[in-house]
């Protein structure tokens, strides 16, 4: 089983090739979001570098979100093409699930954060257990005050990974005892990550509707954004 | 600043001159009534960013985006009902991305326009004439204070 993993949703642009044994190859490139330029290019010469075809693909992964608006189209629009054109399944995977999925083993909690702008981030809560990688919250956008205090109840070791590490290191070290950061290598979104955890859903039979499957965007409503912009106000007043 | 101006054309010289100053990441805000001269404003700053291609208002797409010195992103938000219809596009990397943002209309998603930016008021002055406007400059945050530069 060849499986086509592609992920947009930050600013890395990543496709990955794995088999049930193996990553066969992979691309990653971390530098300024281009991906409706780059991504046909790098799937295409991804697949010819392997001497494969589209038509060796069993199936394809994608990333699902949370993450760049933009970013999220681009890579659900193209996978859905190509699952379409090759009537071959694929399933979304959670762009927070496959960041931690990057840190797998690290006791304690793994933390992925991307930078959801105006001061927040995407984030989750994870844990491994026996092996396997376990959410241990919902999917949230957060102020990071506010998850600096979730994080400072559990009163565990946590690792965190993704691009809102650069942004946010400073005030999480200050603020949580205890914390490390994923090493650059392992601080990207990877096609890999995300395509062994599509590869274990995919064999389970389980896949996404084409009609039916939409970016999870993750936003806040209105009325939370109001309410904060009334807190913000009260504050400077 | 009030700039009390006669014509287009000097409404587009003013709008070029605060495009040659503006700087990547900046928020520009143009609120006026229809046919106040908004767009001629925007096309002028256009101009200051060494943009070549004709500027149209994005009244029905939202946003229009052009290369230029920087990269422009024009919002016009006249047609949106509610700002979460707003967000629900993006609206966020838009405005917190690299390039320049003007945004027409800006006061009908008021909730959404960060602390910082560079507001413009277009009002017309009908006591003095049919073409003359009063263009009110005012600035939030020190990185706006090149507008200060700005006299025509």
């Amino acid at each position: 089983m060849n499986i086509l993993s592609v992920d947009t949703a930050t600013e890395s642009a990543t496709c990955a090739v794995m088999n049930n044994e193996k990553l066969l190859g992979e691309i990653v490139f971390n530098y300024k979001k281009q991906h409706s330029v780059i991504l046909m290019e790098m799937i295409d010469s991804l697949l010819k570098n392997l001497k494969l075809d589209i038509s060796d693909i069993d199936g394809f992964v994608v990333s699902k979100g949370p993450g760049s608006f933009t970013g999220l189209r681009i890579g659900a629009s193209t996978v859905k093409g190509l699952s379409q054109g090759t009537k071959k399944p694929f399933v979304g995977i959670s762009t927070l699930d496959s960041l931690a999925y990057n840190l797998a083993y690290t006791p304690g909690i793994i933390c992925p954060i991307l930078d959801a702008l105006r001061g927040n981030v995407y984030t989750a809560l994870y844990e491994f257990e026996n092996e396997t990688l376990v959410i241990k919250s919902d999917y949230l956008v957060i102020a990071i005050d506010d998850l600096i205090k979730i994080i400072n109840e559990k009163r565990m070791p946590v690792c965190f990974v993704g691009d809102g590490v650069l942004l946010f290191k400073d005030i999480l070290k200050a603020n949580i005892k205890n914390s490390s950061f994923a090493p650059m290598h392992l601080n990207v979104a990877r096609a890999s990550s995300m395509a062994e955890l599509g590869v274990k859903k995919l064999e389970k039979n389980i896949c996404d509707d084409i009609y039916s499957f939409a970016p999870f965007y993750l936003r806040k409503s209105q009325a939370e954004r109001e309410y904060e912009k009334k807190q913000r106000e009260m504050k400077n007043e | 600043m009030d700039f009390l101006l006669d014509s287009v054309e000097k409404t587009i010289k003013l709008g070029e001159k605060i495009g040659k100053l503006v700087k990547s990441g900046d928020i520009i805000c143009i609120d006026g009534d229809l046919g106040s001269g908004k767009t001629h404003l925007a096309k002028g700053i256009a101009l200051g960013l060494d943009i070549k291609e004709y500027i149209t208002s994005p009244t029905f797409t939202i946003v229009n985006e052009y290369e230029g010195r920087i990269k422009l992103y024009h919002f016009d938000v006249y047609r949106v009902n509610d700002p979460d219809e707003i967000e629900a596009i993006g609206f966020d990397e838009y405005i917190f991305s690299d390039g320049v943002s003007i945004i027409e209309w800006s006061n009908l998603i008021e909730g959404l326009i960060p602390e910082e930016h560079i507001q413009i008021k277009i009002s017309k002055a009908p006591e003095k004439g049919e073409n003359f406007r009063i263009i009110r400059i005012s600035y939030w945050g020190i990185r706006y204070k090149y507008i200060e530069e700005i006299n025509v």
